[in-house]
């Protein structure tokens, strides 16, 4: 199963603290010997200020070693760091407690304003602000992603965009956010930081293409965990040539989650989506597969329903284990499953009931009450003949008269208003000419 | 300038201390001018920094100026002023440098004098002949400008001129003592200007009209003043010569030295053949004598050393690019020299330095040579360069080559020897060369195929120089290493590397030329600073990779480049490189089942008609307007060398069958649709003028035989189709060339004919179905199968991708595995009916485009430049229904929404914007018959 995984390949994307619930979810997957998943941890934690967290790790991995004293030194000191921290920023905490921040930040014009408002109400100094952005880092480091949060909201609206630490502080933001579970705040944020790169600050296409890569992989807890995730996936990525250069350039593994979020949208904008996605798909194939995408293409590309079916099979597999699309399962399977009977219909008119069992992997029964709802929810024009086992698709030709009256039927309302445009018009010339 | 004179005064000085510390002689030349010997010898070791060297140019031009004043030569004093303004030109670096940027105060010196004995001198101007007075009034013209940049300090100077004097006190003295010298030393006098005319004779049978710069005031000097002035100018020199050395030397040695140059004068004196020079007296007698002789290139035992052969190589290549220069004869003089050199072992700097010149000769000859003369030049140039090249690789501790080394900063003498030049640009003249070369013989000639073989050498030539860069400071000039490797790209691209298709299979392990190309390549793509390399880098990449079936490579790099919207811009070269890198492109995306893709590539260059232009493999016969020879000569240049073409059949052959691929079965739906385009017009037209034959005969070119396959498949025959396309005579004509690609895996054949086989089986069907699907009810989908040897799964996956499609009104029946029909297609009513609607609506169209038309034209905006705007935004317009007629032609039926892959070219990465352009044309064709419409209407209205 580890083909499929892609936790290394996210990971070069993510900040460390992101990568931590990956490993986690990794520890209970089995993918890889659970040893193997703790040491990189360990590693990865080791570099944060989470110095307990790490000694936890360590004592799980080597339950009968004594915890290495840098461990403890390191705390020491850090736990020194933050109690100093906590000092010093108690002036800002209490202007966080202050109730009538919110209502003065949604009335300041610019963060100008804002400052003068702290100074002469708080007894703020201005050029604390970069020792908030300071502090901020601090507290997340520490895991402290609560306060961090607050602090760098604060940051955020005390500083102009052009400020050295604007960018790293919607990072950070974004990061908080996604860490504590808000997920509209998040998205907020994540708003924020791509409208930040559409503007090019950078003047340096590379730079911008590795903000983007990042953006995209930093929205991947965004797009399956925020209830509209998938749709906002679709909207960044549909007609939208910076992000599918990024893809295509950088991390055509995000195809995975592109397809399934394709596949598990809504009916309305499925075919649009589809179409972009097969193109994506094939242009990349050789740099990235994997069921998923061969899915679609079995499906979209090659009209090969057996191979469709046996890819279905192995996304199963690939879904439980992401640990981003495991949340999806269930609707992905249901509507990969309407997928393939959808196209199914549109080529056939008669299809037996025990080889669609077949291709959708359910059984004879099953499958019938299946299309008995679809039928009855008007969403299949089809009947059931229960004496051969056969399902029979409505008709739906269209007639030559009906083209000819669809083709011509706004000639009449054309020419009206061509006639109409025409006598406005002479009357324009005659009133010109008389003039 | 002073280089002789510095050089001998300052040798002066180390014979002097060489006594001391006596150096071994060397033992190679036994010469009679001992004491000369030693002099040069012992001159190489001299360090002297920048600001000795361009000060003791400006003194010496100062002392030229003031012994010219005692005689009052104007023009001489105008010369020596003039030259020593431009010394001090050249100083000036280094004065802002070593001293501040303060002017030396001997300079300001002259300079006030100067001013001062040219107020004098004006005074009794009209004593004066006529050349001095000339002379006087400019040089007067020119002080008076010059000395206003120094305006302040000559101010301070006349003030206080002791202040500034005292700090030359020195060098006024030596000024002084050299005038002393000159009646103390009546021996030493004597003999240097015998010296100097022997030195002289050599240089003047070269040429007279030299203008080297050192002997060029001379030879003015000499044509425009009396004997005496001469006489006394050079005296004077002579007499410096002694003299500076004279300022350090102690008298003993300077007594010792006399006396074994006396020695050395009684010595030289048993030689006849001096003795007889000796007697011929004054030097100018010497040097008419001379002149009448054949030019030689030192006399017999004159000394060699690095000076005398610089000088005499700096005459010979001063005459270069003159007019009438016998350059056949330079080459001859400059290989004597070296030859001379090499006897003398000068070293191996001034074997470079030689060896570049007799490069540059020879290039300039070979412009003039006849053709068949060439080659021979070539091995020469061939095997020198290859000598200098091995010379600087054997020698690159102690030599550098480089460009950026001043003229004058060149160490030829010592090491670490510094020589100007560049290796690698004459590698590129050479390269250019031997391309000239190729294309001057026929290209099936025996001496084509011999010439080709040097490619090798060059090849190993440029490993080797690669290697040497590599090795050298240069690798940090990233303007020299882009070109280095752009070289050896150049040189790699259109080769063949089986490894690449071996490593490809697992056959082989290693690198290949591909990965090659890949470092070398990356190399140019991240420090090239000129777009131009970068781009035919590139270029170079693309067919690399195409060649060599690497088609997604090709295709990303091409795609990532964005080359196709800028390759209008550069120059005809670059476009011919893009023509051929796109003819790779497409015939591996044909390789590749690509046919779109592979169609896309090839249509530009095809639809042109001029495919043997466009690539630079022949010219064109042209009737309408015949090109003037210059022109014709320029295309003649571009020219791509005959090992390094591409086999033109191949590439229509290519084009043909996949536009084949693509228009049969285009055709065969579309044939009722009045809105039908053809995709390939070529193609098309072939297929016309075939039709139109009354009679057939069996195919015999490579088009007719396409042609024919086209027949067969509109019938929906494969077998026939295949066999036209796939036969021995093909085989061949085309598809050996495909041979290499072509391999077995698991006892399956992979290659292009199977490729063809495949897609010809796959587009029959289609056109079967297209075609003959109206009398059909039904049609078995395991009978198609049977029909067409394909498997049921393909068939049912053709099939289905069709009705998808909305292609063919069917749906299957999955129990009895067949197709059933539906009976949509209308009848011959109902189609003209059809027809009659689409009529009108395009006459909806029209109409609508018409009013807009003058709605915009009308009298609001008939401005002076309403009419281009105007047209501009039709012309805009008119693209957007373009396209949405191009939509709709695909639609047949309402609903949209299809996933067409096939005819969806617009959303195709690879489509080369043929659409757009093609869109462009017809819409262009189109606004001019509106504005001419227009125009007429608004005629009719003026009446």
């Amino acid at each position: 199963m580890a083909q499929y995984d892609l936790t290394g390949k996210n990971g070069q994307y993510l900040d460390r603290h992101l990568v931590a619930p990956l490993l986690e979810f990794l520890v209970a997957q089995n993918i890889y010997s659970a040893n193997d998943v703790l040491q990189s941890k360990l590693a990865l934690l080791t570099e944060t200020k989470m110095v307990d967290y790490a000694i936890d790790v360590f004592k799980k991995l080597h339950a009968d070693q004594e915890v290495p004293q840098k461990f403890l030194d390191k705390r020491q000191k850090v736990v020194e760091d933050y109690k100093a921290v906590q000092e010093t920023s108690k002036s800002i905490q209490q202007i966080l407690e202050d109730p009538g921040l919110a209502e003065q930040i949604s009335n300041s014009r610019d963060y100008r304003q804002l400052v003068e408002y702290l100074v002469k109400n708080h007894d703020f100094k201005p050029e604390r602000i970069d020792s908030i952005y300071d502090d901020a880092k601090l507290y997340y480091e520490c895991g402290d992603y609560q306060t961090a949060s607050q602090l760098l909201n604060l940051h955020n609206e005390l500083v102009p965009t052009t400020d050295k630490n604007y960018l790293s502080g919607l990072w950070g933001k974004l990061a908080c956010n996604i860490l504590l579970h808000q997920w509209d705040y998040g998205m907020e944020d994540f708003e924020k930081l791509k409208t930040y790169i559409d503007e090019d600050p950078f003047r340096n296409s590379l730079q911008t293409l590795q903000q983007r890569t990042w953006l995209l992989h930093w929205g991947l807890y965004l797009y399956f965990n925020h209830a509209k995730g998938w749709d906002f996936l679709l909207d960044l990525l549909s007609n939208n040539a910076k992000y599918l250069n990024v893809i295509q350039t950088t991390c055509p593994h995000i195809l995975r989650y592109w397809a399934t979020a394709v596949i598990i949208s809504k009916h309305n904008r499925h075919s649009t989506a589809m179409k972009e996605l097969v193109q994506v798909i094939q242009q990349e194939s050789y740099t990235y597969k994997d069921p998923i995408t061969e899915f679609i293409e079995c499906l979209h590309v090659n009209f090969d329903f057996d191979g469709a079916q046996k890819k279905l099979k192995e996304c199963e597999t690939v879904l439980s284990n992401d640990f981003f699309l495991i949340s999806c399962y269930n609707e992905f399977i249901d509507h990969a499953r309407l997928m393939i009977f959808e196209t199914f219909c549109r080529i056939h008119q008669c299809i037996s009931i025990g080889m669609l069992a077949e291709k959708l992997d359910m059984t004879t029964d099953d499958a019938e009450r299946w299309i008995v709802n679809l039928i009855r929810n008007a969403r299949l024009d089809a009947k059931l003949d229960s004496k051969l086992g056969h399902v029979v698709m409505g008709v739906h030709a269209v007639s030559p008269y009906q083209q000819i009256i669809g083709k011509t039927e706004f000639l009449s309302m054309r020419s009206q208003i061509l006639a109409n445009s025409v006598a406005r018009k002479l009357g324009d010339k005659s009133t010109y000419v008389r003039m | 300038m002073s280089r002789f004179y510095a050089r001998g005064s300052d040798s002066e000085t180390e014979s002097s201390s060489e006594d001391e510390a006596p150096i071994t002689k060397p033992t190679i030349q036994p010469t009679v001018y001992l004491s000369e010997d030693e002099e040069e010898q012992t001159s190489k070791r001299i360090v002297r920094s920048a600001r000795d060297k361009r000060f003791e140019e400006m003194y010496t031009l100062v002392r030229k100026i003031k012994n010219f004043r005692k005689n009052n030569d104007m023009s001489n004093i105008l010369d020596c002023y003039e030259d020593l303004t431009k010394a001090h030109q050249k100083a000036l670096p280094i004065i802002l440098k070593e001293e501040k940027g303060a002017t030396p105060s001997f300079y300001l010196r002259i300079l006030a004098q100067l001013e001062l004995y040219v107020n004098q001198q004006w005074e009794n101007k009209k004593t004066m002949s006529k050349i001095n007075s000339k002379s006087l009034a400019t040089l007067r013209q020119k002080l008076r400008k010059y000395n206003k940049d120094f305006e302040e300090d000559l101010a301070k100077y006349r003030e206080n001129p002791e202040l500034l004097d005292e700090d030359d006190e020195e060098e006024e003295k030596e000024v002084d003592e050299d005038d002393d010298e000159s009646d103390s030393e009546p021996e030493v006098k004597e003999k240097k200007p015998k010296k100097e005319s022997t030195k002289k004779v050599a240089k003047t049978d070269g040429d007279d009209e030299s203008d080297d710069s050192y002997w060029g005031s001379d030879s003015d000097e000499s044509s425009s003043s009396s004997d005496e002035t001469e006489y006394t100018d050079l005296r004077q020199r002579f007499l410096k010569k002694a003299g500076e050395g004279e300022q350090e030397e102690s008298k003993t040695k300077k007594q010792k030295e006399r006396e074994q140059r006396k020695k050395d004068l009684a010595k030289s004196k048993l030689d006849k053949e001096q003795e007889d020079e000796d007697e011929l007296g004054t030097w100018e007698v010497v040097k008419g004598g001379v002149q009448a002789e054949r030019p030689k290139m030192f006399q017999k035992d004159q000394e060699i050393n690095t000076p005398v052969v610089m000088k005499k190589l700096v005459e010979i290549t001063a005459v270069r690019g003159k007019k009438g220069t016998d350059r056949k004869e330079q080459i001859e003089l400059l290989v004597e020299l070296e030859s001379v050199a090499k006897e003398a072992n000068l070293g191996s700097a001034v074997a470079v330095k030689i060896g570049f010149a007799i490069i540059a000769a020879i290039f300039d000859y070979s412009l003039k040579v006849h053709e068949i003369q060439k080659v021979q030049y070539w091995m020469k140039l061939l095997d020198k360069v290859n000598e200098i090249l091995s010379l600087s690789i054997s020698t690159k501790d102690h030599l550098t080559i480089d460009e950026n080394v001043a003229e004058d900063s060149e160490e030829l003498d010592k090491a670490p020897y510094k020589v100007r030049g560049c290796l690698m640009t004459v590698f590129e003249r050479l390269d250019e060369e031997f391309l000239k070369v190729l294309k001057e013989l026929d290209s099936h000639s025996f001496e084509y195929l011999e010439r080709v073989q040097d490619e090798k050498k060059i090849c190993e030539m440029l490993d080797r120089l690669l290697a040497y860069l590599e090795s050298t400071h240069l690798v940090n000039d990233k303007g020299v290493m882009c070109r280095a490797y752009y070289k050896k790209i150049e040189h790699m691209y259109y080769k063949f590397d089986v490894r690449v298709l071996k490593k490809k299979r697992g056959e082989f392990k290693g690198d290949t030329s591909v990965d090659d190309m890949q470092r070398l390549a990356g190399y140019v793509y991240a420090k090239d600073t000129t777009d131009r390399l970068r781009t035919r880098a590139i270029l170079c990449h693309i067919y690399h990779h195409a060649m060599h079936d690497n088609w997604f490579e090709a295709r990303d790099l091409i795609l990532m480049s964005h080359l196709q919207e800028v390759i209008h811009h550069s120059d005809p070269a670059t476009q011919i490189m893009y023509n051929r890198a796109m003819v790779q492109l497409g015939i591996c995306a044909f390789r590749h089942e690509n046919i779109q893709d592979a169609h896309n590539a090839l249509t530009d260059l095809m639809m042109s008609g001029r495919v043997k232009e466009l690539l630079a493999q022949g010219l064109m016969p042209q009737h309408r307007h015949d090109r003037s020879p210059e022109q014709e000569k320029i295309e003649r240049s571009r020219q791509v060398p005959f090992h390094m073409q591409l086999n033109l059949d191949v590439i229509e052959c290519v084009y043909l069958a996949s536009a084949m691929l693509i228009e049969v079965p285009y055709l065969a739906e579309h044939e009722f649709d009045a809105k039908r385009r053809p995709i390939s017009k070529t193609f098309y037209h072939q297929l016309r003028t075939l039709e139109k034959q009354s009679l057939t005969g069996p195919p015999e070119s490579m088009r007719e035989h396409v042609v024919a396959a086209a027949r067969a498949m509109k019938k929906g025959d494969w077998q026939k189709c295949y066999n036209c396309l796939v036969n021995e005579k093909m085989d061949k004509k085309v598809w050996h060339c495909f041979a290499i690609y072509e391999y077995t895996k698991n006892e399956e054949k992979i290659g292009v004919k199977e490729m063809l086989r495949r897609k010809i089986r796959e587009e029959s069907l289609r056109t079967y179905l297209f075609t003959y699907s109206h009398v059909y009810d039904s049609i078995s989908l395991p009978r198609l199968a049977g029909m067409y040897d394909m498997e049921y799964a393909q068939v049912h996956s053709v099939v289905a991708k069709m009705i998808i499609n909305q292609e063919l009104m069917a749906s299957m029946d999955e129990p009895s595995k067949t197709i059933v029909l539906h009976r949509t297609e209308p009848t011959r009513l109902q189609s003209v009916l059809l027809q009659v609607s689409d009529k009108i609506n395009i006459l909806r169209e029209t109409s609508d485009r018409n009013f807009e038309t003058k709605i915009q034209g009308g009298p609001g905006t008939m401005g002076p430049g309403g009419k281009g705007r105007q047209f501009n935004r039709m012309d805009w317009k008119n693209r957007r229904n373009q396209n949405q007629n191009r939509g709709g032609q695909h639609n047949r039926g309402d609903r949209g929404d299809r996933n067409n892959d096939r005819g969806d070219r617009n959303n195709d990465r690879g489509d080369r914007g043929d659409r757009g352009d093609r869109g462009d044309r017809y819409d262009r064709n189109r606004g001019n018959r509106d504005r001419d419409d227009d125009q007429q209407r608004k005629q009719a209205v003026e009446q």
